[in-house]
């Protein structure tokens, strides 16, 4: 995996803005970009998803995200199309809540992570749905997943709570464990996939 | 009263002195007292140091625990270590609210002898405290055994060179509270509390469990409020409990560390600073709404940040002397990368820093914008106790608490390697592309002119030395009249005596040189003798009274002093344009010491475009 995948590729100066309109409009059917924010409550491993996605990295010690960090990282899918994730990993913390709509507004993917052994990340989980639901964008693709998935022995809550919560909301479901890189790649793909293909027509 | 002798340059005719804390001796202090009481016009002392104890209860709104706050009477014979009691107006100052330390008030303190224990950690009703109430008596039998207290086993460590990498991240010892033993016995707490009295911060134990000993810190302040006074100090015997309030949020000190109470006051403001960086002056609103307001979960995940900065007290002397040091580096080299940081301020972006741990490389800032000192450690303290900034590039809110502690600006950080790392500071929360971009640009031009390796070399190589200091050959053939150390030796064993042994020339162990112009400075890399971790920070101490006792308002103005005790011999000199204190070998020759302090000052002038950052700086706008 890439360690250089946050160096941009594309012309510099054509984007201001965390939340320009190019997000939404790929360059086309074959490359696609797409903006994703990961949300969730503080310590969940949503640093952890991104840098095992990004890096193949997993890092026990827990570095708490200031702000957000950006990372990118292109894959490519079975029907031969790219797509280009720009993330946007966003602290858990509670001061930066009021925040997060920075973060989120145009973006065309959003993943809420919770941890499969905290009952208290899986309200958090539920927070943030309703919240993307009444301020994200209208056809934004949603994931939902249950983080630390190898530790089953520890867990509290239940698959199908999180089956349930993703069906009512029209999200996509996947347990993963950053630990053991366990789903993340399939996660990324299954979003990939998901992701509204531009038709020829439109601008 | 100090040991400090005037004169507009360093002369050979100063005093000597082995007493380096002239406040310490109780016949002194009670003498200045006693001066003071009389010169306020004082017939009776405050409410606070009245009687044996005080009763707490009337005076605080959140107290269920009407309780005797300072029951425990002197234990540790009273008679020589008093309570003293530091407050500021007296004299008709009954509802005004003054939160700042330069008011001329503050200038005249009032210390008093009271026989009465102070607060003590251990009185009964709190929370964390359980069968434990004989617990004030050894609370402060722990002073007399210091030898015994527990260290800071991480920072104390006696290999440390550089002790900013000795400091490791994280809260330590969460597993204490005030019912701990080793928790009373630590040298230095910090605690932040709202005005309800509930713990936001405290450096050692969980704030949680600590809530009956903050509601007591609370009722303390909010009782001398109560009375129309504000409470600076408490004196108890070899602890200082020193009192800062900022609108709704109290910080408060409490040291056996023997530092002045000016420099405990300049930590709790950055302490303050820190708070404000994370999260803005806007949290006052939240306690308008709601007095009771909890603010931990607000600064969850920032312990590391306290603590770096908390660390960075005994290390770091941008802390007390307001300025910024910066990375020795080529003229031409700090030149080019300013340029670059230039062109990005002017499109756009606020302050544009390059920095390598805490020392600048080169810095910009927008049009009549300027950062403060203090703003840029605060700065690179939360940048650089922050693992994640190093993981990938990053955007996030921070304040600027000297620039406009009311607004979030929006930080661009992304780190080149280890420890090199720019900062792009804006006010537009959508700027990231636009600052990344910038970035790109910076980033381009510092492969070009391979910045990175001269910085990433002059990092490992250090700053200046005082081993390396031209010893002029007039000084070395002109053996010092006043010499009391019967060094009367022929001339080639005397040059050997001072080149050979400890440190550099003529004894001398380090110094620091403060450009007042440029708010920046210059430090001197340890060396022998001065090599392990306590050392250095001993030396940082006997400077930061040094500092305290060239800057004490209302004794002022003082150009020299010479101080000699049994550790050093320090000599501060200040002009108009610079500061310098140096140390040297307690045996070293006075005269010969102002010789080499003329001789540093001249180095320093000669390397004045490789060690400061000149011309681009915001600050002397």
């Amino acid at each position: 995996m890439g360690c250089a995948a946050s160096l941009p590729d594309r012309n510099s100066g054509a984007l201001n803005g965390l939340n320009s309109s190019e997000n939404a409009v790929p360059a086309d059917a074959k490359n696609l970009r797409v903006k994703l924010v990961l949300l969730g409550d503080s310590g969940v491993g949503k640093s952890c998803i991104v840098l095992r996605f990004v890096r193949g990295q997993f890092d026990a010690t827990s570095k708490v995200t200031v702000g957000a960090s950006f990372l990118s990282q292109t894959i490519a899918l079975q029907d031969s199309t790219t797509v280009k994730f720009e993330i946007w990993d966003t602290a858990g913390q509670e001061r930066y809540s009021a925040l997060a709509p920075l973060y989120y507004r145009g973006a065309g993917v959003a993943v809420i992570v919770y941890d499969i052994t905290s009952p208290e990340s899986f309200k958090k989980a539920q927070y943030w749905v309703k919240e993307l639901q009444k301020h994200g964008s209208p056809d934004i693709v949603m994931a939902l997943v249950g983080n630390k998935a190898d530790l089953h022995e520890k867990r509290e809550v239940p698959t199908e709570d999180g089956m349930e919560l993703a069906e009512k909301n029209g999200m996509f479901f996947i347990e993963t464990s950053a630990k053991t890189a366990d789903n993340i790649n399939q996660l990324f793909e299954e979003i990939g996939k998901r992701l509204p293909r531009p038709s020829p027509s439109s601008s | 009263m100090t040991t400090s002798d005037s004169s507009s340059s360093p002369s050979s005719s100063g005093t000597e002195s082995a007493d380096l804390n002239p406040s310490s001796d109780p016949g002194t202090n009670s003498e200045r007292v006693q001066s003071q009481l009389e010169s306020m016009n004082l017939s009776q002392p405050s409410e606070v140091s009245d009687g044996s104890h005080t009763d707490y209860g009337g005076g605080d709104d959140d107290a269920e625990e009407e309780e005797e706050v300072a029951s425990a009477n002197g234990n540790e014979g009273g008679v020589s270590n008093g309570i003293s009691v530091r407050e500021d107006g007296l004299a008709g100052a009954s509802g005004e609210e003054e939160v700042e330390p330069s008011s001329s008030r503050a200038e005249h303190p009032v210390e008093m002898e009271a026989g009465e224990e102070p607060p003590s950690p251990t009185s009964s009703g709190y929370d964390g405290e359980r069968g434990s109430s004989g617990g004030a008596t050894s609370t402060y039998k722990a002073d007399d055994a210091s030898e015994d207290e527990i260290r800071e086993a991480n920072v104390d460590g006696d290999t440390a060179s550089q002790h900013e990498a000795a400091w490791l991240p994280g809260k330590r010892h969460v597993d204490e509270d005030d019912a701990s033993i080793s928790w009373r016995k630590r040298k230095k707490h910090f605690f932040i509390l709202s005005n309800s009295g509930k713990p936001i911060y405290s450096r050692y134990g969980d704030e949680h469990k600590l809530a009956g000993f903050s509601a007591t810190l609370q009722a303390i302040i909010s009782f001398v409020e109560n009375g129309g006074d504000r409470v600076n100090l408490v004196k108890a015997g070899k602890h200082q409990v020193v009192f800062l309030v900022k609108g709704p949020i109290y910080l408060v000190c409490i040291s056996c560390t023997d530092e002045t109470y000016e420099y405990l006051r300049g930590q709790l403001d950055l302490l303050y600073g820190q708070m404000i960086l994370i999260l803005t002056k806007s949290i006052d609103r939240c306690f308008e709404k709601n007095a009771k307001f909890d603010m931990t979960p607000l600064l969850g995940g920032t312990e590391a940040v306290f603590s770096s900065l908390v660390h960075s007290f005994s290390w770091n002397p941008a802390t007390f002397l307001h300025a910024y040091t910066c990375l020795p580096l080529p003229f031409a080299l700090r030149q080019s990368t300013g340029s670059i940081l230039q062109d990005v301020c002017a499109s756009g972006v606020l302050f544009a820093l390059l920095m390598c741990r805490h020392k600048v490389v080169s810095l910009s800032g927008a049009q009549k914008a300027s950062l403060h000192p203090d703003d840029l450690l605060l700065l690179s303290n939360f940048v650089m106790s922050s693992e994640s900034f190093r993981t990938s590039e990053s955007f996030s809110p921070i304040c600027l608490p000297r620039y406009n502690p009311q607004a979030f600006l929006h930080a661009y950080v992304h780190f080149f390697d280890d420890d090199t790392y720019v900062m792009l500071l804006t006010t537009r929360s959508d700027a990231f592309y636009h600052l990344k971009d910038c970035r790109i640009r910076i980033e381009a031009v510092l492969l070009k002119s391979n910045i990175l390796s001269t910085v990433q070399r002059s990092i490992a190589e250090g700053g200046m030395r005082v081993e390396d200091l031209p010893i002029d050959r007039r000084l070395r053939q002109k053996p010092s009249s006043t010499s009391n150390q019967g060094q009367d030796t022929s001339g080639p064993e005397r040059l050997r005596d001072v080149s050979v042994g400890t440190g550099g020339p003529f004894g001398l162990w380090h110094f620091m040189y403060r450009s007042i112009y440029l708010d920046q400075y210059i430090s001197s890399e340890f060396s022998p003798p001065v090599t392990t971790h306590r050392q250095q920070k001993s030396l940082y101490r006997a400077y930061q009274k040094l500092y305290a006792s060239m800057h004490e308002k209302g004794l002022g103005p003082h150009k020299t002093q010479y101080r000699r005790d049994e550790n050093y011999s320090l000599l501060c000199w200040v002009t108009p344009d610079f500061e310098l204190y140096a140390a040297f070998d307690p045996l070293a020759d006075k005269a010969m010491a102002i010789k080499m302090c003329n001789q540093v000052c001249q180095r320093v002038k000669e390397l004045e475009n490789e060690v400061f950052l000149q011309g681009a700086s915001p600050f002397s706008w």
